[in-house]
C-alpha cells in the first residue's frame, strides 16, 4: 500500500536525522592550522651582517618574499666574528643551509671538497647572464672557469671624515673633501692638524686597537706601493710579504697607534666616530648606511688617500652560495638560484647600506646616482686589492691579526710582526 | 477552566484532515526538536570542555619547549665558571672605560665566541658586569664595550642579587646597537660567586632574541582571534605571539589551569600554565564563541537537516491526512446530493476498511432508498390509474343508478324477477366499485362483491357457471385489498370459460395457513400451455410496468400486493393445457381490530 511506504520514508528520514545528530556529537574541533604559504619553497639564508647593514639584508628578503609566492626565505643573521666557524660546521653536519653569504676571500676554502656549488648549470636554469658582473668581483668567483658563487657586492676600505673637526681643522678643500698632501708625511700633517684643532677626547684617526681593521689598512697600503702587494710566491707554497715595501706600509700604520693619532684602546671605531668623537674613520663602505641614519652627524666619504705610488684599497666581495647539502631537490636549486640572482639585480637596495653593487649597470641607474656618498667612493671599486685566492686565505689572516695585535699593543715592533707572522704562515703552509 | 476548554472545544471541532496534520506535526516537531537541542547543547558542552583540556595540553607543550630552551640558556649562563680568566676579570677593580690589555681581550673574544657558538643563534648579546667596575658587553652588530656600570641597570639587578646564584629571567626590554639600531631582546641574569672568597665577583647577561621563543609559542594555534602571550610573576608582558588579538590582561592565574573570564562582555576561555624555570605563565585565551564557530556548523546543520526532515515530514503528513479524509470528505458530498434528492449515486469502494466498510453500507443504504422511493412512486401511479378508470365509469354514478332503479322498478312493476335481481346486482356492483377511495375493506366485503358479480354473471351464462365458494367464518373479517377477487374471477370467466363449450367450474377457497391468507380460484376451463404459462409466470415475476390500463387483471392485482404487502406476496399460478386455471393469493393475513 501506498501509505504504509510514505510512513517508511518519514521514519527513515527522522531516524536519518537523529542518527546525524548524534553522531555529530563525536565530531571533534579540528585545528586549523594552513600556515600562509605553506607550499611554498623555504630556504634558509644564513649572513654575517654585523655593520648596520643587516637592516637593508632584511628589508630585501621581506620584499623577495612579498614578490615571490612559491619561495619563503628564512633569513639567519649572525656575528661575523663566529659566521664561518658555524657555516664550516653546519657543512661538515650536513645541516647546511640552502643560500649562504661567504665573503670573496673566504670562498676557496669553500670552494676545495665541494663545500659550495658550481653554479654553472643552475645559473642557466635561471637565465643568470654572469656577463653583467663588475670583472673584478667575478673573477673571485671563478674557479677553475667555473662560477661557484654570485657576486652581491664590492666592498671597499673608504675613509670617512668628520666635516665639523676637519672645517676646525681648516683641511677641508672647496668642494668640501679632505685636503691632503702626498705621501706619508702629508697624510701624517692631515692628522695631526686635526689633532691639534680638536678637543683631546676626539680621535684625529679611529682604527680599533684589536681586530682585522689594521690588517685591512695594511693591506691597502702595502698595494699602493709600486711592487707591492705580493702575499704568496708564484706556487702558493711559501708567503713572501716580509719585504721592504710590506715594511713600509706596516711600520706607517704602527707609527699613527705610536703617535696615538690613532688613540688606544678603541673596542670599536664605528661607534667612536657615528657619536662624533673621531674626525676620521678608515672602514668599510657598508658604515655608510648606518651613518647616513645619524642625523646629527655632518660626514663625508672619499677613497682611501692614496699615499703611495698608486691608488689602491682592501676589497672583499660578499658572495651568494649554495652549499653543498646531502640531498637538495632541483626546484629547491632553481629557487636558490632565482633567489640570489634577485638580490644581485636589487643592488640599487643593497647600495643602500654603503656597498658599491656587483651588477656594472646598477651603477649608472637613477635609483644608484640618487644616493648620497655612493658616487663618491664609486671608483675605488676600481682600485681593489683582493686577499689572494688560497684555501687557506682565511686562517691565515686569523694569524696577521693577532700578531698585528701584539704589534700594535707595543709587545713587538714591525720587523718582528711580519717575521713572525711569515714564520707562522709558512709553516701553516707546510702542513 | 474555561482557558483549558476553549483550545479542547476548537480542536474537537476541528476537520479531520486538520486534527491529524496538527497530531502528525506535533508528534514529529517537538521530538526532533527536542532531541536536537538536546544533543546539541550536549555537545557544544563536551566539546568546550575538550578545547579547554586540548588547549590547556597544547600550553603545556609549548611551554616545556620554552622551558627546555630555557634551560639550555640556563646552562650557557654557566659557562664563565669554566674559565677562571674570566671569573678573575670580573673580580678585578676598574676605572670607568679602563682599557684591556690584549691578552684579556683574547680571553672574552674567545669566551664570548664560545657562548654564541655553542649557544643558539638567537644570542643577540653577552654582558659580563664585574662588581668592581669590570665590565665587557657585546651588543648586537656592536663591537665589544667596556664602559657599562652596574649602576644604569638596577631593575634586572635586583632580581639576579641575593638569588644564590641562580638565575633570573628578564621581560623583553630594548637594547640598542651601536648603529643606532633597537632591537627587543629579553635576557637571562645570573649571579656569579666565587668560591673561595663566598663573595659575589659579577653577573653575567645574555640577551635573546624574543623571536626564538616567539616562535615557539607560534607553533601553537588555539583558533582565530586567539591571544597567546607569556608574562612574569608580577603579570607584565613577556612577550607576545605575533599577530594575535589583544584582551585585557587577566590577573589572578597560579599553576594551571582552564578558566572562564567575561571582559567587555566578550566570554573567553582562558588556559594558562606556570613555568617552574622561568617562573613566566603562559597564558592562551579564546574566545568562546570562536572556539563554538565549529559548533555553529554543527548546529546549522542539524537545524538545515532537521528542516528539511521535518517539513518533508509535514508535507507527507499533510498528504497522508487528505489522503485518510478525502473518502470521507467524498461521502460527505455525496450524502449531501442524497440530502438534495439525487439518489442517483454510488461510493467507488477501493479499499476494504473501515471506510470502504462505510461507503458500501452507505451504496446499499442508497440503493434501497432509492428502491422504496421507485415503489412509492408506483404505488401512487396505480392509484391514479385506478381512480381515472373509475371515473371513466363512473361518468354520472347517479344518473346510472337511477336508471337502473328505474329499470328494477319497470321489471318489478312488469313481474320479471330476472331483471330485477341482475339489475339490483349490477347496482351494487357499481356502487362497490365506484364507491369512492378506500385502501382496505374486509374479506366479507371482497367476498358480497364477487358473490353480486357471479350472481349477474351466472344470469348471463344461464347457469352454466357452477361457482362454489368455501371460506373460513374466521377470515371474513380479514382486511384485504379492495377489488382483489373480482378480477382474477372475471379472468376465469373470460379465458377459462367463455372459450369452453358446456359448463364450468369456479372454485374460491379462503384459508389461512402460518399467518398467510391463501385465497386460492381454480377453474375447469382450457388452461395454458407450458409456454403461456412460463410467459405469465416470468411476467409476474420480472415486469413491474403493466402497461398501465390495458394490463390484464391478474398482473394489476399482483403488482398492487407486493407494492402493498412486500416482494414475498403476490400471484401464483397453475395450469395444465385442457385442466383449468388455478390462480393462488397470497398475503399476510391480518385480523381487523372489529373482527
Amino acid at each position: 500500500m501506498r501509505g504504509l511506504s510514505f510512513r517508511t520514508i518519514i521514519l527513515t528520514a527522522i531516524g536519518a536525522s537523529l542518527a546525524l545528530t548524534g553522531c555529530s556529537q563525536n565530531d571533534n574541533k579540528e585545528t586549523v592550522s594552513a600556515e600562509a604559504k605553506a607550499q611554498a619553497i623555504q630556504l634558509n639564508y644564513w649572513t654575517p651582517f654585523s655593520g648596520g647593514d643587516n637592516l637593508f639584508m632584511t628589508e630585501m628578503v621581506d620584499q623577495f618574499n612579498q614578490e615571490h609566492d612559491d619561495i619563503q626565505v628564512v633569513q639567519m643573521n649572525s656575528r661575523l666574528d663566529d659566521y664561518y666557524s658555524r657555516l664550516r660546521t653546519a657543512i661538515l653536519s650536513g645541516n647546511a643551509p640552502d643560500v649562504a653569504i661567504i665573503h670573496a676571500s673566504s670562498l676557496p676554502q669553500f670552494v676545495q671538497n665541494d663545500y659550495v656549488e658550481d653554479l654553472s648549470e643552475p645559473a642557466e636554469e635561471v637565465g643568470l647572464d654572469w656577463n653583467v658582473y663588475n670583472k673584478s668581483v667575478m673573477k673571485a668567483a671563478l674557479f677553475q672557469g667555473k662560477p661557484y658563487a654570485v657576486p652581491l657586492d664590492t666592498h671597499v676600505l673608504v675613509m670617512y671624515y668628520n666635516k665639523t673637526f676637519l672645517e676646525q681643522a681648516g683641511v677641508l678643500d672647496d668642494q668640501g673633501k679632505p685636503a691632503i698632501e702626498g705621501g706619508e708625511t702629508g697624510f701624517t700633517k692631515f692628522l695631526t692638524t686635526i689633532k691639534q684643532a680638536v678637543p683631546s677626547d676626539i680621535a684625529p684617526l679611529a682604527q680599533p686597537s684589536t681586530r682585522i681593521d689594521s690588517v685591512w689598512l695594511w693591506w691597502s697600503l702595502y698595494n699602493q706601493i709600486q711592487g707591492g702587494g705580493k702575499f704568496y710566491n708564484e706556487d702558493s707554497t711559501k708567503a713572501v710579504f716580509n719585504n721592504p715595501a710590506a715594511l713600509k706600509a706596516l711600520s706607517y700604520v704602527e707609527g699613527l697607534y705610536k703617535s696615538k693619532l690613532i688613540p688606544p684602546n678603541i673596542p670599536d671605531a664605528f661607534k667612536l666616530f657615528n657619536e662624533g668623537k673621531a674626525a676620521v674613520l678608515i672602514s668599510g663602505v657598508w658604515a655608510t648606511g648606518a651613518l647616513e641614519k645619524n642625523e646629527q652627524l655632518n660626514f663625508g666619504v672619499v677613497p682611501l688617500p692614496t699615499i703611495y705610488e698608486k691608488p689602491a684599497a682592501w676589497a672583499d666581495s660578499h658572495t651568494l652560495t649554495i652549499p653543498a647539502q646531502h640531498e637538495m631537490t632541483p626546484e629547491k636549486r632553481e629557487a636558490a638560484m632565482t633567489f640570489m640572482k634577485w638580490l644581485a639585480e636589487h643592488g640599487a637596495k643593497w647600495a643602500e647600506a654603503g656597498h658599491v653593487p656587483s651588477v656594472s649597470a646598477i651603477l649608472d641607474t637613477d635609483a644608484f646616482k640618487a644616493l648620497d656618498y655612493r658616487s663618491d667612493y664609486a671608483e675605488a671599486a676600481n682600485a681593489v686589492a683582493f686577499w689572494p685566492k688560497h684555501t687557506k686565505q682565511h686562517s691565515l689572516i686569523e694569524v696577521i691579526i693577532r700578531q698585528f695585535e701584539r704589534m700594535i699593543y707595543g709587545q713587538q715592533t714591525p720587523e718582528q710582526a711580519l717575521q713572525a707572522t711569515e714564520a707562522q704562515i709558512n709553516l701553516e703552509l707546510s702542513k | 477552566m474555561n482557558l483549558l476548554k476553549r483550545p479542547q472545544h476548537w480542536f474537537k471541532n476541528l476537520a479531520l484532515a486538520r486534527k491529524l496534520i496538527l497530531i502528525n506535526v506535533l508528534l514529529i516537531v517537538v521530538p526532533l526538536g527536542v532531541i536536537g537541542a538536546w544533543s546539541f547543547s550536549i555537545f557544544a558542552s563536551k566539546m568546550e570542555e575538550q578545547v579547554g583540556k586540548y588547549q590547556l595540553q597544547m600550553l603545556k607543550q609549548v611551554t616545556l619547549n620554552i622551558d627546555t630552551y630555557m634551560n639550555e640558556l640556563n646552562r650557557l649562563s654557566l659557562m664563565p665558571y669554566q674559565y677562571q680568566e674570566i671569573l678573575d676579570f670580573l673580580g678585578t677593580s676598574r676605572d670607568p672605560g679602563e682599557a684591556l690589555t690584549l691578552q684579556e681581550i683574547d680571553d672574552l673574544n674567545n669566551f664570548v665566541s664560545k657562548v654564541f657558538l655553542n649557544g643558539r643563534v638567537d644570542i643577540m648579546g653577552i654582558s659580563l658586569f664585574g662588581e668592581h667596575g669590570a665590565s665587557y658587553v657585546v651588543l648586537p652588530e656592536s663591537q665589544y664595550m667596556t664602559t657599562y656600570q652596574l649602576g644604569g641597570n638596577p631593575e634586572w639587578l635586583d632580581k639576579a642579587k641575593g638569588r644564590f646564584g641562580q638565575p633570573t629571567f628578564i621581560t623583553t626590554h630594548d637594547v640598542k646597537s651601536t648603529s643606532g639600531t633597537v632591537y627587543k631582546v629579553f635576557s637571562i641574569a645570573r649571579e656569579l660567586r666565587s668560591f673561595d672568597s663566598g663573595d659575589t665577583l659579577g653577573y653575567i647577561v645574555i640577551d635573546i632574541d624574543p623571536a626564538a621563543v616567539r616562535k615557539l609559542l607560534s607553533q601553537v594555534s588555539l583558533g582565530s582571534k586567539e591571544s597567546l602571550y607569556m608574562t612574569d610573576s608580577v603579570g607584565d608582558l613577556v612577550l607576545r605571539k605575533e599577530k594575535t588579538a589583544i584582551y585585557p590582561v587577566i590577573e589572578g592565574l597560579t599553576q594551571e589551569g582552564v578558566s572562564h573570564h567575561k571582559v567587555d562582555g566578550k566570554s573567553l576561555l582562558v588556559a594558562h600554565v606556570n613555568s617552574e624555570v622561568t617562573g613566566w605563565t603562559t597564558v592562551g585565551v579564546v574566545p568562546i564563541s570562536e572556539l563554538m564557530k565549529d559548533s555553529v556548523v554543527v548546529r546549522n546543520s542539524i537545524l538545515l537537516i532537521g528542516g528539511i526532515c521535518i517539513s518533508l515530514a509535514v508535507l507527507l503528513s499533510v498528504v497522508i491526512a487528505f489522503r485518510i479524509t478525502s473518502p470521507l470528505r467524498m461521502l460527505r458530498t455525496l450524502m449531501r446530493k442524497v440530502e438534495r434528492g439525487d439518489l442517483k449515486v454510488s461510493f467507488p469502494v477501493k479499499q476494504w476498511d473501515e471506510v470502504g466498510q462505510l461507503g458500501s453500507a452507505f451504496n446499499m443504504m442508497v440503493s434501497h432508498l432509492s428502491e422504496l422511493g421507485y415503489r412509492l412512486y408506483e404505488t401512487e401511479i396505480r392509484e391514479k390509474d385506478a381512480e381515472i378508470a373509475a371515473l371513466q365509469s363512473k361518468i354520472n354514478p347517479h344518473f346510472l343508478y337511477n336508471t337502473l332503479g328505474s329499470i328494477s322498478m319497470y321489471a318489478e312493476v312488469e313481474g320479471n324477477q330476472e331483471v330485477v335481481k341482475m339489475t339490483n346486482n349490477l347496482s351494487r356492483l357499481l356502487r362497490y366499485s365506484l364507491s369512492g377511495r378506500k385502501d382496505t375493506v374486509t374479506l366479507r366485503d371482497e367476498m358480497d362483491h364477487v358473490q353480486g358479480y357471479m350472481t349477474i354473471q351466472k344470469m348471463r351464462y344461464e347457469e352454466r357457471i357452477d361457482f362454489r365458494v368455501e371460506v373460513d367464518e374466521a377470515l371474513y373479517s380479514c382486511p384485504v385489498i379492495p377489488l382483489m377477487i373480482q378480477p382474477i374471477v372475471e379472468n376465469a370467466i373470460n379465458h377459462g370459460l367463455d372459450k369452453g363449450i358446456g359448463e364450468g367450474l369456479i372454485r374460491l377457497s379462503c384459508y389461512q395457513e402460518q399467518g398467510v391468507l391463501t385465497i386460492v380460484i381454480e377453474d375447469d376451463g382450457i388452461g395454458m400451455t407450458s409456454e403461456q404459462l412460463s410467459t405469465i409466470r416470468y411476467r409476474l415475476e420480472k415486469i413491474h410496468d403493466l402497461g398501465g390500463t390495458t394490463g390484464n387483471g391478474l398482473m394489476n392485482v399482483h403488482r398492487r400486493i407486493r407494492l402493498h404487502y412486500g416482494e414475498q406476496y403476490g400471484l401464483q399460478l397453475e395450469s395444465m393445457p385442457f385442466q383449468g386455471l388455478k390462480v393462488i393469493i397470497n398475503m399476510p393475513i391480518a385480523y381487523s381490530m372489529t373482527g
